[in-house]
């Protein structure tokens, strides 16, 4: 059968994931439909299995993804993993610069690190690290993080620097936008992401996801025992090395010519490029032919044996810093509570341990309310979404957090059962009031309100104080944003570790008063 | 064309400097320089008018107060630009009463473009996120639809620092470069009871106009809401007070909180509608302490026992 097909189909999907990704998470206008982004994260593997197991989620994504790499390979890695396509296309830029070669050579990779790093990461998530590991570990969030707080800030700039020749020009439909960048500590990771994979992937193209990656790892573990496996037919082959040009995972052995199948990358460019047709889908043979050493009958790789040899130890380095962990008491957040986490979080603790750290939330919230926290959570929320109320505020009339989540870290609730979602509440420091301190009216707390849990009373001279019914607060910080008091607001929010249901008050509707009546004046 | 300008700049000219001296008759005409001159001979006389319409479709008042006051020829030159103010304050649908409702925009966008207008630009410096508030309070749709230009008020390089040397408090604030720089400038506020200044009209209107709002809490509210009127004055004031707010404002939890009242005001004094409306909300007009503040710095007039005030019922 002739597979030639395979490889240009991969690329369209891989251009178009790749396209509507970056359009997502580089998106500062909220152009992009929230349905449509989550509907593209949510392909994603990791988010995909964190969304099934940890929720009432039926997002199957992760489980396609297995199936068909238990009978093809990893064709995630070449056509739906954001952070793969990205590598494949600076690579591809950087062979247009003269002098960087174009065949690599066969590597037998370093299967000992590769493993490794699977093994810690699994035995993190394992044992309660989760919340610490997957944000360091999932390709499509890194990638997320990378368009999210370091292209969509460049991206907003130029559109900045474009509106003033667009209006001039007549074009309306460019206007400014604010958007801060992140911190330091919320920039550092996703630098040093772009650097490690734009510098691997110049030096060796994918030589990141068959030793640092541990979804390209455990993929390749399954890969290496695929139904269909790309091998090379011997008869066939010259040994011209054709393939090795095209090659991404160096996992091509012409001496032997064997494929390591563990960590090959599923991109078919070696399909169409044999001029012999002799690399192909086929079934492994069942048993050992006769006569044929069982050392050169091996496949490249680990055996099962080497492999979980490597891996035992880790587990138990992993299960008693994890012992450790839970002996050092409460996190950070347990202690001092008021961080604020997006409405649809309903508990902190279990919000972090199923955040991915995509951070499309931060890239999808209209007021840019969301931003990634540095230590507010403590180290288990490096990176995840807090509401910080000193730009803006959390916007009533929008769930969009959590309708975009792919993880189901945040809960997608309908608009009234977010508007309901008590995420933190208000406290009130008269004394701070401006009402108070200059003997002036303000009152930007109640103005902000949405459910009235601010409201004012008469004061002194003509004036209105105001008042807070907490029973009524959601926490979404228009107060807090509004309040001028200086230094130190006169209303904060303080976040809390488990969301609430806010009272629901109705007053009664007003009457009109008759029709075709007189002025009052 | 222009020989008209320069005609027009003195006359601008002149009134701004009869202003300095004695500001509350040429102010009651609508005595900024920019200000059409015909619009300030027009109703320049002893006595402030005051339209107030009852009982008829928005569209249908807007028209008819229009007419009343000399029709649209009477603030609107052709070529000029038009600039119109609503509330857009907030993230909430027409029916809520948070914004000036989009067929006012929509109804004056039209008659002013009609009457041979350059441009209509439409703009708010928004509390809410300013594309929701945009989109949801029908005023995007509305207005671009009758062909105006929605205009970004959120971009602070459109704002430009200006000094405001008659104000007590407000000295100097960084204003929409479309209030500086058109012909003419609508102040279409909605009417809404405010948990701060009791009640938000024009006068607070014009807060949307100015890049720092925070600065007026801070500094004194009612104060700064007057001082910015020793700087600038609409054109003309078209208070929508067809639905008003009258209590939980200025956000509002529901349309619960409005009663129909069917009412449109207008006037070239905005201390005058806001006056007016003061009455329609059943407060005392000194209990809004902007109101009393403005009057009593002679910036407009609240006596309504003084104003000639015009009362047309459409039903």
């Amino acid at each position: 059968m002739r597979l030639g097909w395979l490889r240009p189909a991969r690329i369209a999907v891989a251009l178009a994931m790749l396209g509507g990704l970056l359009v997502a998470f580089a998106d500062f206008r909220g152009l992009v439909p929230v349905a449509f982004a989550h509907r593209l994260a949510s392909f994603q593997f990791v988010p995909s299995w964190v969304a099934l197991v940890t929720g009432p989620s039926l997002a199957v994504a992760g489980v396609i993804i297995l199936l068909v790499t238990l009978l093809m390979g990893r064709v995630y890695c070449s056509a739906i993993c954001p952070l793969g396509i990205l590598q494949d296309v600076l690579a591809r830029l950087a062979r247009l610069v003269p002098g960087v070669p174009k065949r690599l050579r066969y590597s037998p990779g370093l299967p000992w690190l590769r493993h490794t790093v699977l093994w810690v990461g699994g035995a993190g998530i394992l044992f309660g690290g989760a919340a610490f590991v997957l944000p360091l570990l999932d390709p499509y969030s890194l990638f997320g993080r990378i368009v999210s707080s370091l292209l969509r800030p460049l991206v907003t700039q130029a559109n900045n620097a474009l509106v003033g020749p667009a209006n001039a020009a007549g074009i309306d439909a460019l206007y400014r936008v604010n958007l801060p960048w992140a911190g330091l500590g919320a920039l550092a990771l996703p630098v040093a992401t772009l650097l490690l994979i734009g510098i691997l992937a110049v030096w060796r193209r994918r030589i990141y996801c068959n030793t640092l990656c541990p979804v390209g790892t455990l993929l390749g573990l399954i890969a290496s025992r695929s139904i269909f496996r790309l091998k090379i037919d011997e008869r066939a082959c010259q040994k011209c090395g054709d393939c090795l040009d095209v090659c991404k995972a160096q996992c091509i052995d012409l001496r032997t010519r064997k494929i390591d199948f563990s960590r090959c990358v599923g991109c078919f460019n070696c399909l169409g490029i044999c001029p012999q047709h002799g690399i192909g889908f086929r079934r492994p043979a069942r048993a050992r032919l006769p006569g044929v050493p069982a050392a050169a009958a091996k496949e490249p790789g680990l055996s099962r044996r080497e492999f979980l040899s490597q891996g035992g130890p880790l587990i138990a380095a992993t299960a008693g810093t994890s012992i450790w962990r839970q002996a050092m008491g409460p996190s950070r957040s347990e202690r001092l509570g008021p961080v604020v986490a997006p409405p649809g979080a309903s508990d902190i603790r279990r919000f972090l341990d199923r955040c991915t750290g995509c951070q499309l939330c931060i890239s999808t919230c209209p007021t840019h309310v969301l931003r990634p926290a540095v230590l507010e959570y403590g180290l288990a929320g490096w990176m995840k979404p807090r509401l910080d109320y000193r730009q803006a505020f959390c916007n009533f009339d929008c769930n969009e957090c959590g309708q975009v989540c792919p993880d189901g870290a945040i809960v997608r609730m309908p608009l009234a059962d977010k508007q309901l979602a008590r995420i933190g509440c208000a406290q009130l420091d008269l004394d701070r009031c401006v009402v108070k301190t200059k003997g002036n009216d303000c009152a930007a707390c109640s103005e902000h309100c949405p459910t009235k849990a601010v409201y004012t009373v008469p004061y002194g001279n003509n004036l209105r104080l105001p008042r807070l019914d907490e029973s009524i607060c959601i926490g979404c910080g228009g107060c807090e944003y509004a309040c001028p008091a200086q230094p130190v607001k006169a209303i904060a929010v303080a976040g809390l570790n488990r969301h609430e249901r806010a009272e629901k008050r109705v007053e009664k509707k007003l009457q009109s008063p008759a029709a075709n009546g007189d002025f009052p004046f | 064309m222009k020989n008209n300008r320069r005609r027009f700049l003195q006359t601008g000219l002149a009134v701004g400097a009869t202003a300095a001296f004695c500001p509350v008759e040429a102010l009651f005409g609508g005595g900024s320089p920019t200000n059409s001159a015909a619009a300030a001979a027009t109703l320049t006389g002893p006595r402030p008018v005051l339209v107030a319409l009852r009982d008829g479709s928005r569209s249908a008042m807007l028209d008819k107060g229009l007419a009343e006051l000399g029709g649209i020829q009477a603030f609107v030159k052709p070529g000029q630009t038009v600039l119109i103010k609503p509330n857009i304050g907030w993230d909430a649908a027409p029916e809520k009463g948070a914004n000036t409702h989009p067929e006012i925009i929509q109804r004056l966008t039209k008659i002013c473009l009609d009457a041979g207008a350059k441009s209509v630009s439409v703009f708010d410096n928004c509390c809410d996120q300013w594309q929701r508030a945009y989109q949801n309070s029908g005023i995007e749709e509305a207005a671009r639809s009758a062909g105006a230009h929605l205009v970004n008020g959120k971009d602070e390089t459109l704002y430009r620092e200006v000094a405001i040397p008659n104000g007590v408090k407000l000295k100097h604030a960084k204003v929409h470069s479309l209030v500086l720089d058109s012909d003419v400038f609508f102040n279409v506020p909605v009417l809404k009871n405010h948990e701060g200044s009791l009640m938000t009209c024009a006068m607070k209107n014009l807060m949307g106009v100015i890049w720092d709002r925070r600065f007026y809490h801070q500094t004194d509210l009612h104060q700064t809401i007057a001082d910015f009127l020793t700087f600038k004055r609409p054109t003309l004031n078209i208070v929508d007070a067809y639905h008003p707010m009258m209590r939980n404002g200025p956000r509002g939890k529901s349309p619960d909180d409005c009663v129909e009242m069917r009412t449109m005001l207008m006037s070239t004094d905005p201390v005058l509608v806001d006056a007016a409306s003061a009455k329609l909300m059943s407060y005392e007009i000194n209990q809004v302490t902007h109101v009393r503040l403005a009057a009593e710095m002679k910036i407009g007039s609240s006596d309504l026992e003084q104003a000639d005030v015009r009362r047309l019922k459409l039903a």
